[in-house]
């Protein structure tokens, strides 16, 4: 019997589609017999909102940061490393998992503030050539110091005894309640986030510093400040995002860069500068790698990069992108 | 006729014998400086120095193509290094794969980057500003995910392996250490000057009026999608001749020849030379390669070396070192500023 | 937004400028002369991701020199190791391999490059014919196939094929006694993932013929998150797991597999779980893993392997590595060659290095050979066990059995069309 006959005989009888031996670039038995399985999309949607969410908090920093300060920040990676290692080393120190996240993402606000204020300001307006390259010297500067204080092995911070439980059912998909929490903080900042800035003043002040930065400071509103307190929220959501994976993942100098990557991906398909769009975006790539392992194994990043090229071609700006002015 | 006509066509003609002038001089400068450098392995018997060239050619010729896009048509792309190593991969698998002399395949590599690049580029150059850079570099991300995921052609995160063939075509041995040296300055010499005649032609100016006003020269009549497309393709090539050289280099091609470092070292390049001027590039590509020689020789920690200088050339000089060479020269000599 | 241009400098000032800068730079190229000393270049990855394998390649290195040189050098030479980080860019190793040869005088390369640098300095030696040994890189093919065979090139690492050999009897032995039949496999997409994956389920099927993979994944080499992929082993609910993962992506799987209880699930095998950096790294180690050995000073269990695992810790503070052993054996090699061919020249030495079997804390039998036909290294101690979170970590562990590696590793070479 050939492999792919036996792979259908099995299909006919199980819920569970069975592979054969060897690498298969497309699987889409697999993908479509999971489609087909209640159990399993349940799991495979769960998994693909947990991917999403936590990318949603890094992504959504950076897509703050583009709408406000018009400038693309490359070093988000960094924010979320020093938020995972600042967490980590609260956590060795204190046991409290609670104030290693409120290190992880203090630690990255005033870092984000002093970056900003520092050297970030002095690159508004000049080309992107200039913001990238400040940027990503600066990714060398913190990948190396991060290597220099806390060593070039990888590290791991360890689930608080707390989160050590069972996994939980729900509606037949499995969820570990850790991932309930991460889930939490995400949709919380995204509320907090969409509502902020648009009913409250703050929101609006810098909604406007946004569009006309030259008007905002001609009423006599600090925009430096405005632009450094949203850089350093920017960054803050990153770190926190970087703590709250800490305990899951584990911690090297340069773990920032694929995180980066993949925010970036998540802001231009969903628009640079809309919250929502990093939302959608990030969630859309949360199932395309969770679907897409299923279906295309060896291609699942292909998969990414193709579906941007994509966006940029149709709709430069995104599904939710606004026209930069 | 106004006065402004009998001032324009004044300087007409004295513009086309200048131009004549300067092409001639062009030609006579890249001869000399190929004898300066053919007869190199005569004077020093560092292997090292000659392989230091090589290297050399290969990023001087990337870089120099990257600032026909970035400083000479104002098109910001971070995704170049996709061509570095399609240049690579294809010279290395045709002469891997079929029992071609190098010069077929040298021409064969050329003509399969016209292709893709004018696929790439026909999608890529109606984007603006940042959305081109951003396509650029998805397009460069997707080509390295495809050459490590179709291992069997490619090798995958191995690349080619088995060095690469070099028989010996019209009595140059590629084998040989000197004649791959020579053969590196010639590619590296034809290809500046080919890349300067591009960048004074008509067209040059063409793309450099796309540069200052896009929406002005197509106004006048140019057909900007055209042009920026013509000058991706063009500058594709002459990366992949840099890819070219390097895979002759290691005998070998590496994803990492494909991978965005390659293109954020060409930026880099740009950035430590200069965009301004022509040869800002090759001098921001001897800077970082002896940068990075020198540092990986003293300590471990080459990413904060880097990122500092970087950081001074970016917010301390806010220019590369051929623009500050140019400006203090022009200082000195007290003439107003040229617009061109 | 318009750009202003300067005039140009006169071309003339420019080339002269590039001149006179290349002169000035020209010094540091010219080759040194020859000293007392013999230089050894060492081209490997001291910064990035894998910056633990070059550190602690080094450290092995230079525990081992020390040795040597107080006994008196390489033929009577005293060894200076030139040391250079590569970042992990095969064109890099391959200029740095260059370099130390051409530039710094370095008579013999120590390749502690990964796999795909690894090849890169492979063919710098093919052009420069100096004596090179790869000492981490694990690919099979470097010294199996016939084409990369060069005679001034060795390994002195551990091969994929060896261990899956290995793995596979053990793990097939497991299986038939649990009656684990439904397995899935997860490992790193790329050509040591992919490869290693492959043997050991050849060989796994080979001993217990009604396994059966039911499912695989690939997750990019250095992914973050492995939520998809914990899931989707989930849903298939095998009885057994096979992961070839290493390192921190190892560590980063079993917190994400932790939360999900998926070690309560099924039997896990994970090849590189037996590493000291992954065992004191991991704050919830699970019990009961079925590792293979990287590095345990538990296992051989000799007191010379003891003892230098001991004098390794004593002097870095840390333990050492998989890379660790593999660079002493290096340099233990090198030394035996040198005392017998009494010559620190690469061609010598590589005749006597061809078949050459030395005392060695890491092998099977107290002994490890370079073997002549292919120049690989055989002989080493592999074995199986299953971990638990306190020292000693594996304290059982049943040694492979080499016999069956050679009959087993000539079949498959002659499969893979190589002999």
């Amino acid at each position: 019997m050939s492999c792919l006959h036996a792979h259908r005989m099995f299909f006919v009888r199980r819920l569970v589609p069975v592979r054969c031996n060897g690498n298969h670039p497309l699987d889409l038995d697999a993908l479509t017999g999971c489609l087909a399985s209640s159990a399993c999309l349940v799991t495979q949607t769960t998994s693909g909102f947990i991917i999403g969410m936590l990318l949603f908090l890094v992504a959504v920093g950076l897509t703050l940061i583009f709408g406000v300060l018009k400038v693309v920040n490359f070093s988000h990676g960094a924010f979320y490393m020093f938020g995972a290692y600042f967490a980590m080393t609260a956590y060795q120190y204190t046991g409290s998992f609670a104030l290693a996240m409120l290190c992880g993402a203090a630690g990255t606000a005033l870092l984000g503030l002093i970056f900003e204020r520092v050297f970030m300001s002095r690159v508004y307006g000049a080309d992107v050539l200039m913001q990238l390259l400040v940027c990503y010297a600066f990714v060398l500067i913190f990948d190396d110091v991060v290597r220099m204080i806390w060593g070039p092995e990888f590290k791991s911070m360890g689930m608080p005894a707390a989160f050590q439980v069972v996994p939980l059912f729900i509606a037949g998909g499995v969820v570990p309640p850790y991932y309930l929490l991460l889930i939490g903080v995400a949709l919380v900042a995204a509320v907090v986030l969409g509502l902020g800035l648009a009913r409250t003043k703050i929101g609006k002040v810098i909604r406007a510093a946004a569009h006309n930065p030259g008007m905002v400071s001609a009423l006599g509103i600090n925009t430096g400040l405005i632009y450094g307190g949203v850089f350093a929220l920017g960054g803050m959501l990153a770190g926190l995002a970087g703590a709250l994976a800490a305990p899951v993942r584990s911690l090297t100098p340069g773990m920032g860069f694929s995180v980066l990557i993949e925010s970036f991906i998540v802001t231009v398909i969903g628009g640079m500068g809309s919250i929502l769009g990093a939302l959608i975006g990030a969630i859309l790539i949360g199932m395309i790698r969770s679907f897409g392992s299923l279906g295309f194994p060896l291609f699942t990043e292909g998969l990414m990069y193709l579906f941007m090229v994509i966006v940029l071609v149709s709709r430069p700006t995104g599904l939710f992108g606004k026209e930069v002015a | 006729m106004t006065e402004l006509q009998a001032e324009q066509a004044a300087v007409v003609p004295q513009i086309e014998s200048r131009s004549q002038r300067s092409r001639y001089v062009d030609v006579l400068i890249a001869l000399a400086a190929f004898a300066v450098l053919a007869i190199l392995p005569m004077l020093t018997g560092s292997k090292a120095l000659l392989d230091f060239v090589i290297r050399c050619s290969a990023f001087g010729l990337f870089a120099t193509s990257l600032n026909l896009l970035v400083g000479y048509t104002g098109m910001v792309s971070f995704g170049h290094g996709m061509f570095f190593g399609l240049g690579a991969y294809g010279f290395g698998l045709i002469m891997q794969r079929t029992g071609l002399p190098v010069p077929v395949a040298f021409v064969g590599t050329l003509v399969i980057t016209t292709v893709i690049a004018a696929v790439i580029g026909a999608i890529c150059v109606r984007l603006k500003e940042i959305y081109f850079a951003f396509v650029t570099l998805a397009f460069q991300m997707l080509i390295h995910s495809t050459i490590l995921s179709w291992v069997s052609l490619t090798g995958g995160d191995q690349g080619l392996r088995g060095g690469i063939p070099r028989p010996a075509f019209f009595g140059i041995d590629l084998s040989n250490h000197v004649h791959l040296y020579i053969a590196s300055c010639a590619l590296l010499v034809i290809g500046l000057l080919l890349m300067r005649q591009i960048a004074q032609s008509p067209f040059g100016y063409t793309l450099r009026m796309i540069r200052d006003n896009a929406n002005r020269a197509s106004f006048i009549g140019i057909d900007v999608w055209r042009a920026k497309l013509t000058i991706f393709v063009l500058a594709a090539l002459f990366a992949s001749t840099g890819g070219i050289i390097m895979a002759l280099f290691v005998s070998g091609a590496y994803p990492e020849f494909a991978y965005w470092t390659i293109s954020g070292e060409g930026i880099f390049i740009n950035m430590l030379g200069g965009v301004t001027t022509f040869l800002g590039p090759m001098v921001g590509t001897v800077l970082l390669l002896i940068l990075n020689d020198t540092v990986t020789r003293l300590t471990d920690y080459y990413g904060i070396v880097l990122g500092i200088v970087i950081l001074f050339f970016a917010i301390g000089l806010r220019k590369g070192l051929m623009d500050f060479v140019v400006e203090w020269y022009a200082q000195r000599r007290g003439s107003p500023g040229e617009r061109g | 937004m318009t750009r202003t241009r300067k005039p140009g400098v006169s071309r003339r000032a420019t080339l002269a400028m590039m001149g006179a800068g290349a002169v000035t730079f020209a010094t540091p190229w010219v080759a040194r002369a020859q000293a007392k000393t013999i230089k050894i270049g060492m081209p490997t990855i001291l910064s990035g991701r894998v910056a633990q394998l070059g550190t602690s390649s080094r450290n092995a290195v230079m525990l081992e020199v020390e040795k040597v040189n107080a006994a008196g050098g390489l033929a009577g030479r005293q060894i200076e190791m030139v040391i250079r980080d590569s970042k992990g860019q095969p064109q890099e190793a391959a200029r740095v391999a260059r370099e130390l040869v051409n530039t710094d005088g370095c008579e013999l390369l120590i390749d502690a490059e990964a796999s795909s640098g690894a090849f890169a300095v492979h063919e710098v030696a093919r052009d420069l014919g100096v004596l090179c040994i790869h000492t981490n890189s694990e690919t099979s093919a470097l010294t199996a196939d016939p084409k990369q065979h060069i005679p001034n090139a060795f390994r002195t690492a551990r091969q994929g094929v060896h261990d899956s050999i290995v793995g596979g009897s053990y793990a097939a032995a497991i299986s038939k006694g649990k009656g684990l039949k439904k397995w899935a496999t997860c490992a790193p997409d790329y050509a040591y993932g992919r490869d290693t994956t492959g043997e050991f389920v050849t060989y796994l099927k080979r001993f217990a013929p009604d396994v059966e993979i039911i499912s695989e994944s690939w997750p990019k080499l250095f992914q973050p998150d492995y939520t998809e992929v914990v899931t989707k082993i989930l849903q298939a609910k095998p009885q057994a797991l096979y992961s070839c993962l290493w390192g921190g992506d190892l560590t980063s799987y079993i917190d994400q597999a932790n939360i999900y209880a998926l070690f309560n699930q099924m039997e896990v095998f994970a090849v590189n779980m037996a590493d000291y950096t992954a065992l004191t790294v991991v704050k919830n180690l699970p019990k009961g893993i079925h590792s293979g050995n990287r590095y345990i000073k538990t296992y051989p269990a000799t007191a010379e392997n003891a003892a230098w695992g001991d004098a390794y810790k004593a002097k870095y503070n840390e333990y050492p590595t998989n890379w660790s052993w593999e660079n002493a054996t290096a340099i233990m090699l090198l030394a035996e060659a040198s005392k017998k061919a009494n010559s620190a020249d690469g061609k010598k030495i590589a005749e006597a290095m061809r078949g050459l079997k030395i005392k060695s804390p890491f092998g099977a039998d107290g002994t490890v050979t370079m073997r002549a036909e292919d120049q690989t290294l055989v002989g080493y101690a592999i074995g199986w066990g299953t971990t638990i979170p306190q020292e000693p970590y594996v304290p059982q562990v049943q040694a492979g059995d080499w016999k069956t590696v050679f009959e087993l590793e000539a079949e498959w070479k002659k499969s893979k069309g190589y002999a």
